[in-house]
């Protein structure tokens, strides 16, 4: 009896969806402890909290908002390519209403002297956040018609906007990188109260999305959606509007991902801004356990898995990796976690554990 | 009649997604040659094929892959990783030919392990090549972080042998235009494609790859060796982007890690443009090259334009995807609907889509068409300001040259048909006279020799640079440079709004037309 018990335990903890990443996480950081002296100092400034450990967690906060949106996303069974694109567009409509001058839009001269100082802004920032996340929301509307309404395949159907996105991007700003000065939007990424304010607007939002997904009906709907729309659809649930809900959240997601980004650099750079970034989002889900094909999904775990890729990333710089090396280890650390993920490893997982108690 | 073509069209719907890109290539091309009689020079059309000869070939695996229902992120990284090795190999004196066969081998071998894991370890296609993205494109920069040249005669000689097309040179003779020509990596690209439609349709790997991306599981139950076919699928797409590496770095002649970024994305953007769903499972690899056809022309038409800026070759695409994948819809759910559906819904469906095409076709041509004729277009240029090329002022700037000047720089029509010729004088003079008047300007010693270093660093003096022509469009400048500098002369000719120019010419008229004054009046 006693022994049944503990391989009942002994398999909910490996078949946690939190139990892989955590244990990717823990290596990497059980690596640091031991080649990286100094790595787990935290240091406070002026009541802020400073160190390693706080980098990856600031550094990872918009992989981490996307990979909220992109977990509900993957969840329903699609992929969201378009995350990086609608960060962009989401940054140039932020920089634009703070900062229109740039293309030539007239204002009342009164006003023009004032473009260049810290506290002065176009658009009040309530309207600038509010307008640019409206704008991402309906980016994230388009990419969910197109794979809820029209039936297209995920990846073609936000294909299309991360082509298009970018340009439309460069449109809106009329291809100039417009400086933002404005000191109240620098805190959305620059901010410290403690930990970086970058880290509540991440807790926030996994807040929302965990409350709608785990206190609603909403979480169950979106994975019956990702494992069997048919037999989900008989059951009576409207699968085109989980499908439209997830990606017009997941392009809210992007919207605030947008929004962090671009006050961290203090421009809106439609070329760069999220670049490459909806891979390291969907890298996140599927490092937290989350299947490719859609089904079940924990959201904390993608977290993690934002977690993981961004702490490989501080590790070797902290090693003194250069930074173009790092994209070829990425690779191969990909690879591994895949591997360990794959049920070759799994098979072999549960021939040990058997093993252990027999 | 109608009702004759209506029914060979639904006798033939599985070639509805082929003959609409076709259509939409060819009504691009011909919109182009309407708006801008540059480009219905038969060069200009050839280069299309010459710009985008590395898309072609990587598109032709990606097809492959695609077809099978995977898909291959990893083809921009494995090209930077071959033009860079590549370089540095020739550059440490291996033989050309031979560095081109490891290249075509390195490609296959990443593929092939990218393709074991997607076959045996039942990693997602997505994730796995995405690895293999990151992990080529990162060493890459093991090798250097700096753009190496290729400097070494074999590679002169593939990227620069001109091969005339019998037939189209008579014509061109006949429309007193210069032979037109394609070079060594277009008609292997052309080969490969032909060898790759005869693998798709006529072999039984090729039967394999429809099978598997139409039901991999009822593939597996017809006891295909799915697996095998999976590998070697990624390990023909590896062989495309290795030789797709050699061709860019044929065209660039140098190599570097950063190069052919986001070129994945356009190499599905073409393949679905081409027809091929991206379910798997149907499609033509033939189809393809109408896709790459329609992004170089789509490239083509903004750089005739000049005042469109690049990105709006983004928003087309998109919205040209987008067009297709609405077509290709509406065919799934024909067929969908004749099983399932009543007629009346099929139809109805259909109608519905075309409409959507119909609508978004709408869109671009309200967007492109009115920015195409604002600039330069046929029938909103006024007649004032269309612009006749003048003939070069050879003698006289031969003179200016015999004279002590440096350089002399003709600048030749443009929005304000103006003749501009410039003389650069060693001691920092520099003289400039546009048949009315004359104006002048004084530079340091010290910025000439800036100048004539930094004219000397982009390879004047060697074969990289030589002269083009294409019929100028009505606003377009054409230039005429000539360099005398340590006893060497040479003079290179040119016209913008054109791909044929080397791109370091341009880079030298930018550093010339940053010195020399401008005029206050205009003829």
């Amino acid at each position: 009896m006693k022994q049944m018990k503990s391989k009942i335990t002994w398999r909910k903890i490996t078949e946690s969806k939190l139990f892989f990443p955590l244990l990717t996480l823990s290596l990497i950081l059980l690596f640091d402890l031991i080649f990286i002296p100094g790595f787990f100092k935290v240091q406070t400034r002026d009541g802020n909290l400073y160190g390693s450990l706080i980098d990856i967690m600031r550094n990872a906060s918009t992989v981490m908002l996307l990979a909220i949106g992109m977990t509900l996303v993957i969840a329903t069974g699609g992929v969201d390519l378009s995350v990086g694109a609608v960060m962009a567009i989401s940054a140039s409509v932020a920089a634009i209403m703070m900062n229109p001058v740039i293309i030539g839009l007239e204002l009342p001269p009164d006003l023009m002297k004032f473009m260049n100082d810290p506290n002065f802004t176009y658009s009040p920032l309530w309207e600038v956040i509010l307008v640019t996340l409206i704008v991402a929301t309906i980016c994230g509307l388009w990419n969910g018609l197109l794979v809820a309404y029209v039936k297209i395949q995920p990846m073609v159907a936000t294909l299309i906007l991360m082509i298009a996105g970018r340009g439309i991007a460069q449109l809106i700003t009329n291809g100039v990188r417009i400086q933002i000065f404005y000191k109240p939007y620098a805190f959305i990424g620059q901010g410290w109260i403690v930990l970086p304010f970058s880290l509540y607007i991440v807790a926030f939002v996994f807040l929302v999305a965990w409350i709608l997904t785990r206190k609603t009906a909403i979480g169950l709907f979106i994975e019956s959606v990702g494992t069997n729309f048919r037999s989900s659809f008989f059951s009576g649930i409207d699968e085109k509007k989980i499908k439209l809900l997830a990606y017009a959240f997941c392009g809210f997601c992007a919207g605030i991902a947008g929004l962090v980004a671009s006050s961290n650099i203090k421009t809106s750079d439609a070329n760069n801004i999220g670049d490459a970034l909806e891979l390291d989002a969907i890298l996140a889900v599927v490092i937290g356990g989350t299947l490719m094909s859609g089904g079940r999904f924990s959201l904390l775990s993608s977290l993690v898995g934002a977690l993981v890729i961004q702490a490989i990333t501080t590790s070797m710089y902290a090693l003194g990796v250069p930074a173009f090396a790092l994209q070829a280890i990425k690779g191969v650390v990909v690879i591994l976690v895949i591997l360990l993920y794959s049920e070759q490893a799994r098979s072999l997982l549960r021939k040990l554990s058997t093993q252990k108690e027999a | 009649m109608w009702q004759k073509i209506g029914a060979y069209i639904s006798k033939n719907r599985r070639f509805i997604p082929l003959a609409a890109t076709a259509l939409l290539a060819l009504v691009a091309y011909g919109v182009g040659a309407i708006f801008y009689p540059g480009m219905r020079d038969l060069q200009v059309f050839l280069n299309i094929f010459r710009n985008n000869t590395y898309l072609l070939i990587i598109s032709i695996g990606m097809t492959f892959v695609i077809l099978s229902g995977g898909i291959d992120l990893s083809v921009s990284g494995v090209m930077a990783l071959v033009t860079i090795s590549a370089a540095a190999l020739i550059r440490d004196g291996w033989n050309p030919w031979l560095v081109i066969l490891l290249m075509v081998l390195m490609g296959m071998g990443i593929g092939a392990v990218m393709g074991c894991f997607v076959a045996y370890m039942k990693v997602q296609p997505f994730i796995a090549t995405l690895a293999g993205m990151w992990f080529a494109r990162g060493m890459c920069f093991f090798i250097s972080d700096d753009v190496i040249a290729i400097d070494h005669p074999v590679y002169t000689l593939l990227g620069r042998t001109k091969i005339l097309i019998p037939g189209l040179t008579e014509l061109a003779q006949a429309r007193g235009e210069a032979a037109p020509f394609i070079t060594i990596p277009v008609v292997v690209s052309i080969l490969l494609l032909l060898v790759a439609i005869y693998i798709a349709h006529f072999t039984r790997f090729g039967r394999t790859v429809y099978a598997i991306g139409g039901n991999e599981q009822s593939a597996r139950l017809m006891g295909l060796p799915v697996n095998t076919t999976k590998v070697l699928i990624y390990t023909f797409s590896g062989f495309c982007s290795g030789l797709g590496g050699i061709a860019l770095s044929i065209f660039v002649l140098s190599g570097h890690g950063l190069y052919a970024k986001g070129f994945e994305m356009d190499a599905i953007a073409s393949v679905v443009m081409g027809g091929t769903m991206l379910t798997g499972g149907s499609g033509y690899v033939f189809g393809t090259i109408f896709g790459v056809l329609i992004l170089g022309i789509t490239q083509t038409l903004i750089q005739f334009n000049g005042s469109l800026s690049s990105w709006w070759t983004k928003i087309v695409i998109g919205l040209l995807t987008l067009m297709f994948i609405g077509v290709q819809s509406v065919l799934v759910a024909q067929k969908k609907g004749r099983r399932k559906e009543g007629q009346a819904a099929a139809q109805n469906k259909r109608r519905w889509a075309y409409a959507g095409a119909a609508l978004v076709l709408g869109v671009i041509a309200m967007i492109v068409i009115p920015k195409i004729g604002a600039s330069q277009g046929l029938s909103l240029t006024p007649e004032a300001n269309r612009c006749q090329l003048q003939p070069y002022r050879q003698e006289q700037a031969a003179g200016l040259i015999a004279g002590g000047a440096i350089i002399a720089y003709e600048r030749n029509g443009g929005p304000n048909c103006v003749d501009e010729l410039y003389a650069i004088y060693p001691d920092g003079r520099i003289v400039g006279d546009n048949g009315l008047t004359t104006t002048e300007k004084q530079v340091t010693v010290a910025e000439v020799e800036i100048l004539l270093g930094g004219i000397n660093e982009y390879g004047w003096f060697t074969d990289d640079l030589y002269d083009t022509w294409h019929t100028p469009c009505w606003q377009c400048y054409g230039y005429y440079l000539t360099v005398s500098y340590d006893g060497q002369e040479k003079t290179v000719k040119g016209v913008d709004g054109g791909t044929d120019a080397p791109a370091d010419y341009w880079q030298v008229i930018s550093l010339v037309k940053g010195i020399v004054p401008q005029f206050t009046t205009v003829p």
